[in-house]
């Protein structure tokens, strides 16, 4: 059969097996095996667990599980009250102080966490009520959160980031620099919004900001330090000589979790493990992803379906940008229905050539494609943010929250736009850092 | 609900075979937590020889690979107890239960089917190293069955998972596809 | 009959282009054999792929045979400090008694080699030159290789494993101060930007290789007699391209180094000696130790000119 054909029929069952209510991995590694069977003949099944092992077998993916532990200790903490607060105390003068400092703090969380989900809980457990009290409308409230949490991928660390690396063989140091600017420039860009949502919506008085003594303002600093020493620590660890990306994790995890005792006295064994029950879920989660999709990509170049996708692409001849402008809205889509590690695994392998042969940088790329599995973090049907904030105030409406995100989801398509247009924004940290790209 | 990342933990109520899956699966669930927090403990170990005793670090990054490895396996059946392998049930949200509930054992059945060709196939790669006494090609040099010992245990204990979610619904403890239950 | 070839090189690489050589060979001589390349590890793993060709579920690979070191030890001979001096002597051992014996193992596995060939590799310190022993001691290094990792521990060295694509944000870092891996590596991973002085391959090095193009043997005898010829066609005639452009690698990278500002140093006879002594008492006593039927293999390989 024609490869491109075989690769239809593929995504045809891909869609229908992973729509049907089985886990992600399994439903992988179900199409895999039909696949391989009926077109490779019985014997290539043998192959399956020899390849997932093989996918697994890499020291970098050891950084998932230390990058989630991070933020998953930190998030057990009332951590994110103090840093929300601290950043409102010195910010008295900027106008909607409350939702801008909740913003800065979920891009500082991010800072520390290599999930959005985490974020996301992490600062909207107080951020949410605290604004709501204040007078900020439900939409506002639960939807800035939800979108700020998303920046946990972009911003590194980032789970994300480093799947992609060892899918594509980029280093992940750099992809890390990558997210820094335009993860910046997204929280700008939802702090613009929120306050422009909050003033429209009639309700100007929240804007105006409690005001602050200095001594109140000193006070809280001490409170914010530990985050300053966890993240000023592992820049430390990753840039400085004493580990490479993949090992500082580990410093990261061990570090957060110290302070977390230490500082925020979480002793009690049960707390604890509820951080550990935590992280393993979401880290095995992802890690049986990684192996599964191995297998997939297995039976899709064994098939030789990834290479003839690549090569009916490269003949379209068609402009790079329209090409892009496609690439985009096949990521939305799958974002939507997809987590962000099983979009990268699947399609990175087929995507990358395309791209850079197009003339694309795959650093460029990656923050792109990451901002559009941000977007699908807070869009139906799968948003896991969504569910987060839904679980955090179930008081708020799920079609409140969506209202409120949505808005969000168009400032992360600008800021896709604008690096399209300035892929510097991306590009210019980690060149400047590392020296020019391989 | 799409996502039953909040939804919640498998059900046992007071079936003897549910409870005892649950308690395996608990029990490797633990395993694999505490193989994770052992790597964090072993990679920082090889950075401080490394940085501050400037030794050699042999063993540190293949151990903490194969724990990593471990860890997932063993994890398998103990996140399929707490429902924390993402799934996105489009399709069961738009039948009606009878057909739901059918194309919960559907679903299950293939799950099973296919985590047994796994199993299997694990199993006799595991075999043939432990047979033919296969070592890594690294100066630590370690048996290869040892971390591919994982693979066959942590299919298996996730099958034993899957079945017992299968007669879960079955003896009607819990929901095909925990769609409907209060969480 | 169409046949499946993986290897985990890029298609620029000369591995690629040897495997490329032998599919368009046999493609050209039209006897009804298609061999399909699947480059830059696109189908397996690069460790997992001895076991899948020595089941016959993969055809053909280009891999380092010390990657199986660890199921036939023996293979650890083919990464080896000091056992093979240069490419001219690499290729007298193509054809010795030495490979005859390898080759015997292989085909227990069930594994045939179509081309054999090695490439060799240097040294590179990020703030001196490596060329002897002693220049190695209390440094923080990243070695190619099991034996090679002893031999620079009995050196003093603090020996850190990590994959070739991390070598330059761990130099970069300070991690690092020294390397040692292939000529190909060290070009194609810019490491020139992160050290001050190369030791490259020259007329002596410690640093080779054995990466042959290997086949499935049970394929191979399902084939009929004119596809076999036509496969041998094409493997002689890739051999040859093989030992020439391992040669020109070796010097291209002296050029890519030197033309970055870097110091080029060689190893003197002397240092290979020393360094071979000392492998003697680590690497070539641990493979021994380890696998005692591997003495009358080290002599036969030692016993070539
Ligand atoms: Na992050
Ligand atoms: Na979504």
């Amino acid at each position: 059969m024609d490869p491109l054909l075989l690769g239809a029929f593929v995504a045809i069952a891909t869609i229908l097996v992973l729509f049907s209510g089985v886990s992600v991995a399994v439903g992988l590694v179900i199409v895999s095996g039909g696949f391989l069977v009926i077109f490779d003949g019985f014997r290539s099944l043998e192959l399956m667990p020899e390849v997932m092992f093989g996918k697994l077998n890499n020291f970098a993916l050891l950084s998932i599980p230390m990058f989630i532990i991070m933020g998953a200790a930190i998030a057990s903490t009332r951590a994110g009250a103090d840093l929300y607060e601290a950043l409102e105390r010195w910010l008295t003068r900027v106008p909607g102080g409350l939702v801008v400092s909740n913003l800065g703090a979920c891009a500082l969380f991010s800072a520390m966490s290599g999930s959005s989900p985490a974020t996301c809980a992490a600062i909207g457990k107080m951020g949410i009520p605290e604004m709501r009290k204040r007078g900020y409308p439900d939409a506002v409230a639960a939807g800035s959160i939800a979108a700020g949490g998303t920046l946990g991928i972009l911003i590194p660390p980032s789970v994300t980031m480093i799947v992609y690396g060892i899918a594509t063989e980029t280093s992940i140091g750099r992809l890390f620099l990558a997210g820094v600017l335009p993860g910046l420039m997204l929280v700008g860009l939802f702090m613009a919004w929120s306050l422009y949502s909050t003033w429209k919506s009639g309700n100007t008085a929240v804007l105006r900001n409690v005001t602050y003594t200095w001594k109140e303002k000193f006070e809280i600093l001490p409170r914010v330090a530990p985050f300053i020493l966890i993240i000023i620590g592992v820049l430390y660890a990753m840039y400085g000589g004493v580990a490479t990306p993949s090992e500082t994790a580990a410093v990261g995890a061990l570090l957060c979790v110290v302070i977390a005792m230490i500082i925020y006295k979480l002793w009690n064994v049960k707390d604890l493990w509820v951080v550990l029950r935590d992280s393993t879920k979401e880290s095995v989660m992802i890690l049986f992803i990684i192996g599964a999709a191995g297998v997939f990509s297995f039976m899709l170049s064994s098939l030789f379906i990834t290479q003839s996708i690549a090569a009916w692409i490269g003949t379209l001849d068609v402009n790079p940008w329209v090409l892009m402008f496609a690439v985009n809205i096949f990521l939305l889509i799958a974002g939507f229905f997809l987590p962000p590690v099983a979009v990268i695994l699947m399609a990175a392998p087929i995507l990358l050539p395309i791209i850079t042969s197009a003339g694309f940088d795959p650093i460029w790329f990656a923050v792109i494609l990451t901002i559009n599995m941000e977007i699908g973090l807070i869009s139906p049907p799968v948003g896991l943010n969504l569910y987060v904030i839904n679980g955090i105030a179930p008081d708020i409406k799920l079609k409140t929250i969506l209202q409120g995100s949505l808005p969000y989801v168009a400032c992360m398509v600008v800021a896709i736009i604008l690096l399209c247009f300035f892929p510097g924004i991306a590009t210019w940290l980690p060149n400047a850092v590392m020296g020019p790209a391989l | 609900m799409a996502v039953q990342s909040n939804a919640h933990a498998a059900r046992t109520g007071d079936n003897w075979f549910l409870k005892t899956v649950a308690f395996l699966s608990l029990l490797s669930g633990w395993t694999a937590a505490a193989l994770i927090v052992a790597s964090v403990f072993i990679t920082c170990q090889m950075i401080f020889v490394r940085f501050v005793l400037n030794q050699s670090t042999i063993w540190q990054t293949e151990a903490v690979v194969y724990m990593m490895i471990a860890a997932t396996m063993l994890g398998l059946p103990y996140v399929q107890r707490l429902r924390g392998h993402v799934n996105v049930d489009l399709i069961p949200l738009a039948l009606p239960l009878k057909a739901r509930k059918l194309l919960f054992y559907v679903t299950m059945s293939l799950s099973i089917l296919v985590m047994g060709i796994m199993g299997f196939y694990a199993f006799e790669y595991w075999h043939i190293a432990w047979e033919r006494n296969w070592r890594s090609d690294t100066v630590w040099g370690v048996r290869l069955w040892i971390p591919y010992l994982a693979l066959p245990i942590g299919f298996a204990l996730f099958i034993l998972q899957l079945i017992a979610d299968t007669v879960a619904v079955a003896i009607g403890v819990d929901k095909p596809f925990g769609i409907g239950e209060v969480s | 009959a169409d046949l499946r070839l993986s290897h985990q090189w890029s298609t620029q690489d000369i591995r690629h282009q040897v495997a490329q050589m032998v599919a368009d060979g046999v493609a050209e001589a039209d006897v009804g054999l298609e061999i399909t390349i699947y480059p830059s590890r696109s189908l397996f793993a690069p460790r997992e792929q001895y076991n899948p060709l020595s089941r016959g579920q993969l055809d053909m690979t280009v891999l380092p045979l010390s990657y199986a070191g660890g199921q036939q030890p023996a293979y650890n001979l083919t990464l080896m400090p000091g056992l093979v001096k240069n490419h001219d002597h690499a290729a007298r051992l193509n054809n010795s008694p030495f490979m005859e014996r390898l080759e015997e193992i292989m085909a227990e596995d069930d594994v045939m080699v179509l081309v054999h060939g090695y490439l060799a590799g240097g040294f590179a310190g990020v703030d001196e030159c490596i060329t002897a022993p002693e220049d190695i001691e209390g440094k923080q290094t990243r070695a190619a290789g099991r034996a090679f990792e002893q031999m620079l521990a009995g050196a003093g060295a603090s020996i850190t494993s990590m994959a070739s694509s991390e070598i330059y944000n761990a130099m970069q870092t300070g991690v690092l101060d020294a390397a040692n891996t292939s000529s190909s590596s060290f070009v194609s991973y810019r490491i020139y930007e992160q050290v001050s002085c190369y030791t490259p391959a020259g007329d002596t090095a410690l640093w080779f290789m054995y990466q042959p193009l290997l086949m499935n043997k049970s394929t191979f005898d399902g084939l009929t007699a004119e596809q076999q010829e036509a496969l041998m066609a094409a493997a002689a005639e890739a051999e040859a391209f093989y030992l020439e452009e391992a040669k020109k690698e070796d010097a291209a990278s002296v050029d890519v180094f030197r033309e970055a500002g870097v110091e080029i140093a060689e190893m003197s006879p002397e240092n290979f000696e020393a360094w071979r002594a000392l492998a003697q008492e680590t690497s070539y006593a641990a493979f021994v130790a380890d696998y005692p039927e591997g003495q009358e293999l080290l002599d036969l390989a030692l016993s070539v000119e």
